[in-house]
């Protein structure tokens, strides 16, 4: 096939996204996998990297992924960009995702407690209470922008229950990580300076948050972070505490917000979708929520550090190369899906990498998971109809995926 | 068939659990997956290797 301009990591591709094919630019994945499987990305900004070697294909991400002593998390970036909270390595704070080994297992093992399918399962009640209030909400304006009026709550409600964050902080708190979420968008973030701002108020924060845990201890992931071992020491450092807190809040608010646009917006525009979904709407199978994060691949990427020389798809990768997993692009390739470009929300078969599939697989994605499942039941059952009141705007971003405006109007039921 | 973890690698990820829930579970208090059922009938083959392939640190072993 001729080659399409390859602008995988450009801000304004997904900013003028095709609406038809999920915003995303399938084409040039499909040249991607097909003819550079191993592709050198190079940039020529400062808020960015020097370069990395972009791996597209949905079998090799997985291999990537879980091959944690060839790509190493801990040797500093996390994506693209040259600078992110959370990368020891450039002046952020210790995280899970930016370490390896035993102390990755450790920082996990002190969280995971708090995410497992059976706890999640029992936040069932409180979640169905959010998602009737959002949309009680949603039924009174009848029309309105999806993103604000029905994606943003429920997310925001969700990981301030599992985390533990005051009712009255909430708003706040996820005011500072949708600044830092979409750092290039400036209708969200007029400038770095407010990213920076954020990102240290949010740090402030989760040390005052952490003191208050000490104090008064809850049924949350918080007083799991601040909570001494055997031994009577902390299990977590200061910086390993507010840097989880960081990527716990990015990884939580912005990502379930996003699948929840996407997926409405693609059933707004897929009538036999919206026919199943209809059908199911009393107990939504966990396949149409793993399609929606399919499609929606929230992150369109992660990046790892080579640990030694070595080749890929013909390609020499260094030691200290940076090589990017572009998960956007593994999750439209036929050679791992049957029919990918179709949005089927009966699909068992959906090997998707959006939550990752190593080590560092996302710590939410049960949460995220009941979240959609709710809220899809919730805003069906009381809807009769549910449709587009106006074009779809994306978030100007190339690592983030988010959706600025849905308008959506609804029927009553 | 006999099912074995590498509890050094399990890290409660809970894949293999939203998979195979009648072999695998992740208890309250548990730091690593409880095998409900090691030795499961062959009619469990199936969904036992496919959270195998899910667990997200290859800590499941499948033997015959």
């Amino acid at each position: 096939m001729s080659s399409p301009e390859i602008k995988v990591f450009d801000y304004d591709t997904y900013a003028h996204g095709d609406p038809t094919t999920f915003g995303l630019p399938l084409d040039q994945y499909q040249y991607l996998r097909d003819e550079e499987p191993c592709y050198l990305q190079e940039f020529d900004d400062p808020m960015l990297i020097d370069r990395a070697w972009v791996v597209s294909r949905n079998e090799d991400i997985w291999e990537v992924d879980r091959n944690t002593e060839l790509y190493a998390a801990d040797r500093g970036y996390v994506n693209i960009w040259q600078v992110v909270p959370i990368d020891p390595k450039n002046g952020g704070m210790p995280a899970m995702l930016t370490t390896d080994g035993e102390r990755h297992r450790s920082q996990r093992q002190v969280l995971a407690k708090g995410f497992t399918p059976g706890v999640v399962r029992k936040l069932e009640g409180t979640f169905r209470k959010y998602a009737k209030a959002v949309v009680d909400d949603a039924l009174d304006k009848g029309t309105f922008n999806f993103v604000h009026t029905i994606a943003h709550n429920m997310p925001m409600e969700a990981l301030g229950d599992v985390l533990g964050v005051p009712q009255e902080d909430r708003p706040k708190f996820f005011g500072w990580v949708d600044q830092f979420a979409a750092p290039f968008d400036t209708r969200i973030t007029p400038s770095f300076d407010h990213v920076m701002e954020a990102i240290g108020n949010l740090m402030v924060y989760a040390e005052e948050l952490a003191e208050l845990k000490r104090r008064e201890p809850g049924d949350d992931v918080m007083t799991r972070l601040v909570a001494s071992g055997e031994g009577g020491d902390p299990l977590m450092t200061p910086e390993e505490i507010m840097g989880n807190v960081a990527l716990l809040a990015s990884g939580a608010a912005e990502s379930t917000r996003t699948a929840m646009s996407h997926g409405m917006h693609e059933l707004m525009r897929n009538e036999k979708a919206m026919a199943w979904m209809r059908e199911h709407q009393d107990n939504l199978p966990s396949s149409v929520i793993q399609e929606m994060v399919r499609i929606a691949s929230p992150f369109t990427h992660l990046v790892r550090t080579a640990t030694r020389d070595h080749e890929l798809h013909g390609k020499q990768i260094k030691e200290g190369d940076i090589v990017a997993m572009l998960f956007a692009a593994g999750n439209f390739d036929e050679r791992a899906f049957q029919n990918p470009n179709d949005f089927d929300p009966a699909r068992i078969e959906n090997p998707h990498v959006s939550f990752g599939r190593g080590a560092h697989k996302c710590l939410g994605q049960h949460v995220a998971a009941l979240e959609m499942k709710i809220l899809f039941e919730e805003l069906f059952q009381r809807t009769s109809d549910i449709v587009p009141a106006g074009p779809i705007d994306y978030v100007r971003d190339a690592y983030s995926r988010g959706v600025y405006e849905l308008p959506v109007a609804v029927t009553p039921a | 068939m006999k099912i074995t973890v590498d509890t050094t690698l399990c890290e409660v990820h809970g894949d293999c659990v939203v998979v195979a829930p009648d072999v695998f579970d992740i208890g309250e208090d548990d730091d690593v997956v409880q095998i409900l059922n090691p030795e499961p009938e062959e009619g469990l083959r199936a969904v036992v290797t496919q959270a195998a392939k899910m667990c997200p640190v290859a800590a499941i072993r499948i033997e015959g």
